[in-house]
Parts: structure tokens; sequence; C-alpha cells
């Protein structure tokens, strides 16, 4: 067992605070939503015995035993629609993925029965289901590794799609999705796994969903991204920062549903938003934030919206991969851009 | 900067209003001077400084929303924040650097909330500018809560007729949430009645009086010197007796809190009572002098009124209006007689008391006051 996880673990209902990356902020938070209520399972490939590819349920299938920690076969829409069956009468599971590439086998149990459920039913089952998925590139994988497909899920009615992109949101994110009624895609970007440690709460409080996050204020340009490209846009940020050029930086965080509140409040201030994500840019979920803030803050904007995204092709081989992914100095770029005007 | 985060407030409010920042930037503060006055669901509460030092940053503004936890203000020296910075999350961990916290805003930062208020086309703004009327003034009517030309026209025509409407602040704006609040969750049943202090010797100091005689009328009748919890369902009944005496100022309402009034002797309680008029006069009284008060008393008398039902003050349960002394014709001993009468009134709250236990309140409080 990963030493830093094993001590994490053992801390846990003791309140105390401790520097845990993000993968270990998902198995404290794991812990103690299965410490709080008997009815969270965890069901996964490998992820009992093993603890999980990133280690992500070290430690669990020890504290809560195998038949609340589940290893599955290698079938996906096995686990997924388990899940379902599970969540319908009467427990909480949380389902993984082993990577997001591999949910698509299981599209038909999430999209057309765990989504539906409630309305189906006219309210009588719901599905308090959690599916985590490791997403996104940049960790050298081999293909069907480094997908980010959360459009796909944010076009689904009846989903909630979550992604943190901090040790400290990783944590209160995945225990408000575990609580939350009604299915999550909870998408856990890979690439910043183990990147920062941060002092995390260990304290059982959940941060609110259907929230952005503002992790930086600014007043020049506002800068909306989520997942692991979080750490470019901050990294842009500071850049920009060292130019004069104040930008806002929202992690989106939800989104589905999205608060666009925020962003409207955001740009409203700013004027100006560049929006980052790692997808390719057709049809991804900028184009959601992008038609927002056009339609509730056209009269606010000073410079057209401008997305910063990976290419409109399958994401390539690791050789290539970094040039895939958005950089810093795009992003400073495209600020650059929409400052001129 | 050194950041001080909005501390919890006590029984899990996740978020609170500001509502009068006690100090700007550039002030130099000592420990526990209170910063700001905060409202929450339930109450209005002085966040105190945790620290000496010199205030380098607000991060907000009367009206503003903040969370518990995100950044509050900040003090001027030493710390890992630098300034207009909120987010701390970097690129990649230096590794051997100690524990970083991670900082966030919870929705939208404050400065953004109020860009995005009042929002108007350019048109409306030039009208608004034109007819000298201020946008933050009205509530736009349109699509979003945009400002709409009639929404400024009719600000326009109201500021004609009445002038500009004068924005409540300080203790008239504390006593407006606390009345509403108290109005939209206490239960509230008053009653009424005479005590005949005819007999009271010349000189007697009314107000010592009635301090004792709720005193023993909680002795009397526990169930009204009490907190109760409406959310929760839940009352604690309270040994001491700690009474709020309400004193009228032209900036509002003060409510002082006279401690512990059945274990003092009345020299120390008028000694007491003149210290806190003093310090409510001279607008020197500490926060925590008005907080904790188990019962309330309103003498209203002292200029005229005889009867009322005045607000409980949640989560006391009581509150006791003593009304101006005069000569009545009343039945002395078979026979009319003109007496002194106070007139006495006692709102209660009857979620948490029943009628019996405030009449039985009510009977101590005269029987108290009619005694020699």
């Amino acid at each position: 067992m990963n030493a830093s996880v094993e001590k994490a673990i053992n801390h846990t209902g003791t309140g105390a605070d401790h520097d845990v990356s993000l993968v270990e902020a998902v198995n404290l938070a794991l812990a103690r939503a299965m410490e709080e209520d008997d009815s969270v399972v965890v069901l996964g490939e490998d992820i009992a015995t093993n603890g999980g590819v990133f280690r992500a349920t070290v430690g669990l299938k020890e504290r809560f035993g195998y038949k609340r920690v589940m290893d599955t076969p290698l079938a996906e829409t096995l686990i997924a629609g388990t899940a379902v069956g599970m969540a319908t009468q009467g427990l909480k599971p949380v389902a993984e993925f082993q990577f997001m590439g591999f949910i698509y086998a299981g599209l038909e149990q999430i999209i057309s029965h765990a989504a539906r459920m409630r309305n189906r039913t006219r309210g009588r089952l719901s599905c308090p289901i959690v599916y985590r998925a490791p997403f996104g590139g940049g960790i050298h994988a081999p293909e069907h590794h480094s997908e980010s497909t959360e459009a796909l899920f944010a076009h689904i009615p009846g989903l909630r799609v979550v992604i943190p992109s901090s040790p400290q949101r990783a944590y209160g994110l995945l225990l408000a999705a575990i609580r939350n009624p009604d299915p999550v895609i909870f998408l856990e970007p890979k690439r910043i796994y183990r990147a920062v440690s941060h002092t995390v709460k260990d304290n059982g409080d959940a941060l609110p969903l259907d929230t952005c996050f503002t992790l930086r204020e600014g007043d020049d340009v506002t800068l909306i991204s989520w997942g692991a490209s979080i750490t470019e846009t901050l990294q842009a940020a500071d850049r920009l920062a060292e130019q004069g050029v104040s930008a806002e930086v929202i992690d989106v965080a939800t989104i589905s549903p999205l608060d666009r509140d925020t962003l409207l409040c955001s740009v409203a201030k700013t004027g100006r938003a560049v929006i980052v994500h790692e997808a390719c840019r057709n049809g991804g979920f900028g184009a959601e934030v992008a038609a927002s803030i056009a339609e509730g803050a056209f009269l606010d904007l000073q410079a057209p919206v401008v997305r910063v995204t990976g290419y409109d092709t399958i994401m390539p081989y690791y050789r290539n991969e970094a040039h895939y992914l958005p950089k810093t100095e795009d992003i400073v770029r495209a600020v650059e851009e929409v400052i001129a005007l | 900067m050194n950041t001080f985060r909005l501390p919890d407030l006590g029984e899990g409010l996740p978020e609170a209003e500001i509502v009068e920042w006690h100090i700007k930037v550039g002030d130099t503060v000592a420990v526990d001077q209170p910063l700001v006055s905060v409202e929450t669901a339930k109450a209005i509460v002085e966040v105190p400084s945790p620290e000496a030092g010199v205030i380098a940053k607000l991060f907000g503004e009367a009206g503003d929303i903040i969370h518990t936890g995100e950044p509050l203000l900040a003090f001027e020296g030493e710390g890992d924040d630098s300034g207009t910075v909120v987010g701390e999350l970097k690129g990649s961990d230096k590794g051997g650097e100690g524990s970083r916290e991670d900082q966030f805003i919870i929705g939208a930062a404050a400065s953004s909330k109020r860009a995005r208020a009042n929002r108007a086309t350019p048109g409306v703004r030039a009208l608004a500018e034109r007819l000298g009327v201020s946008l933050e003034a009205i509530k736009g009517s349109g699509p979003g809560g945009l400002i709409t030309n009639d929404d400024v026209h009719r600000q326009a025509s109201h500021q004609k007729q009445l002038g500009e409407a004068e924005g409540l602040r300080g203790p008239r704006r504390t006593m407006a949430k606390n009345m509403a609040l108290s109005h939209a969750q206490v239960v509230p049943v008053s009653i009424f009645e005479d005590a005949d202090i005819h007999d009271w010797p010349k000189g007697t100091d009314i107000t010592m009086r009635l301090v004792q005689a709720i005193a023993h009328a909680c002795e009397a009748s526990p169930a009204l010197n009490c907190w109760f919890d409406g959310d929760n369902l839940s009352r604690r009944l309270l040994e001491e007796v700690h009474i709020g005496i309400a004193v009228d100022t032209p900036e509002g309402l003060f409510v002082p809190v006279l401690r512990d009034v059945n274990h003092r002797t009345t020299d120390d309680l008028r000694q007491g009572l003149e210290n806190l008029r003093e310090a409510v006069a001279t607008r020197k009284i500490p926060p925590k002098e008005m907080q904790g008060a188990t019962i309330t008393l309103s003498n209203f008398g002292t200029m005229t009124g005889q009867y009322a039902n005045p607000i409980v003050s949640p989560p006391q349960v009581a509150i006791v209006g003593a009304g101006r002394i005069r000569e009545k014709v009343v039945p002395h001993e078979g026979k009319p007689a003109v007496r002194r009468i106070m007139p006495l009134s006692v709102t209660f709250d009857h979620r948490a008391a029943t009628g019996g236990e405030a009449a039985r309140f009510m009977a101590g409080l005269v029987n108290s006051l009619e005694s020699g």
C-alpha cells in the first residue's frame, strides 16, 4: 500500500487535515462516505484486491470487506448495469470505469436506464450512483486511455457531470456526488492525480454541486476551464499577471447542469472570456459555455468569446500528445487577442 | 498579506451577508476588535479580529454574500498570498515545501456579482444618466433582471415626487432585519395586566423593581426564561436570568444585557444598568454586551403608552412591556379609589411556552410589583 494513502486512511474520522494529492483525496472521500453510510458500496475492475490502477480505492477492501468493495469481471456493461440494479434497490454504488475510454460499453445502461429511472418511474425509483472514471491525456498512455468526452454526458438529461480539479474539490465534490440521490458522472483528471498535494480537511464536509468555483479574482478577462486544464489556465493567469493583465479564473466543476450565473457575473465584470478545455473543439462543452455567454452577457462583451481546445482529431499516441493538449502559451496568446479589442 | 477567512459562525451556517464594515483599509486593529457585522440566516453577528495588525484589503462590500471559509479580509505582513490572487493552485509541486491550502470561492466572486447587478442596455443607461437616476436604486423588470426604459422613468418620477430614499444603516438596519426575522418565526401571544403600585414608597426605583419582578416571575414560571430552537424543536431552560433592556436612541434600538439579575444586589444592578446606558449613549458598547439575553424588558412607559405587544427576539421566548404609570379610579377595599397603576404586557412565543405558563409568569410579575 502506498504509504501516504495508508496514513491518510488511518486518519479518516479524526477530522484532521492532511497534505494529499487529488487521487488520495478521492480515496479519503470514498472511505469517509463508506464509514458514514453502510449503503455505500464500491465496484469496478481491479479496485478491491489490487486497490485500483491509480490506487484510488487502495485499502478500502481491507477496511470495509469484500461485500462492500467488489472486483468485477472485465465487463463495463455489467458494471454500469449492476450499479443501476443496486441503486434502485437501496444501495449507493460508486462504480469505477478504469479509464473513460472504456465507458462506452456501459452507455446503454447509463443513458437508457440510470439517467431515466427517476423520470420513467415518476419518481418512485431513483439511481443514486456515482460513475467514476479517470479522464484526459498527458500520462503517456496507449490508445483509449486519454479520452476527454465529457460533452457526451453533459448532453444527456438526467446525468450530472462533475469534474474536480484540486484535492479539496475532489474530496468535497465526491462526497456531494455520493450523497446526491441521482446519477453523477464523476470524471477525475488523471494527469493531475498526483501533480499537487494540498491540505485537505477530512471533516466529511461536502462542497456544493451545480456551482462553479472562482479560483482567482481578476478584472480584465475571465478564463473558464475545468479538469486538468485548470493547471495551464492558472499558469497562464500567472504569466498574464506579470504582463499587467488581471485574469479571473473559474473552474466550472459541474459542467451539467451548468452554473451560468457565475460565468455571466464574471463576464459582466471583465467583458472578455476565454474558454480552455482539453477535449476537441467541435461540439465540445466549450461551445455550450460560449453560447451561454453570448445569450446572457452579450451586452457586457468587449470582445468575441474565444476557445482554446484540443484538436478535432483522435488523441495522438503519446509521442505527440503534448502537441495536442492546450498549452499555457496558447491561453496567453488567446487572451492577448481578446485584450487587444 | 495574511488572509483572514470568514469563520464558522456557528450552527453550520454556510454563508453570511456583509452588513457593515467597522474598519477600512489601512486601519490598525487590535485582537478581538469588531471588524464587520455580518448577517446569517439566524442573526446579525460581529466578527472579531483574530489578530492585531493593519488591514490591507477587504474582500467584499456591504450586501455581498461570503461563504464560510472564503477570504474576508487581509492583514499586511507575511503570507504567501499575493493580493488580488485568491487561488493558490500552482502547476506542479515543488516538493518539501510544506502544506499549501487550496483557496477558492464557491460560485462567483463578490466583485463579479456586483458587476452583473443593475444591468441595462446602453440606451437605458444614457436615459438614466439624463434623468439623474442611479441604476443601483432600480430592480430591473426586464428579461433576466434587465433594467428597462420604463423602470428608469418610474424611478425618476418617484425621485421627483418623494426625493431619494434613505438606506438604513447600523442599528436601525439591524433592528429592521431582526424584527422581520422574529415576525417570520415567532408565534406571539400577548397578555395584559395592571399592577397596583400605589403603596410604593416615594423615590422607588421603577426599573429596578421591574428587573427584580422579572427575576421573580422567571422563578415562578421557568418556561419563559428559556432559549428556544424552532428548527430543531428543542429548548434550553436557563438558570440565570439575563435581562435585555431595550434602550431607545436617535440611531435606533439598542438592547444591552443586564446579567444574572437574580444573584446581584440592587445597588450592583443599578450601577450595572447605569454603565450600560452610558455605554449606549456614547456608542461605546461592545457587541458582546448586547448578546446572551434570556428575556427582554421594554420600559416604554418612561415615555408614554399603556399596553403593547412587543416583539420577541429569538432564541428568547418572552418580552415584558411596562407602560406609563398613571392614576386610575379602581375598586379598592370595596370602594372606588384613585390608585397608581402600572400597565403590563407580556408577549411570549407560543411555540415554546403554554398560555398557563405565561399567565403564571404574569402573576409572578404582578405579585412582586405589588408587594411592599
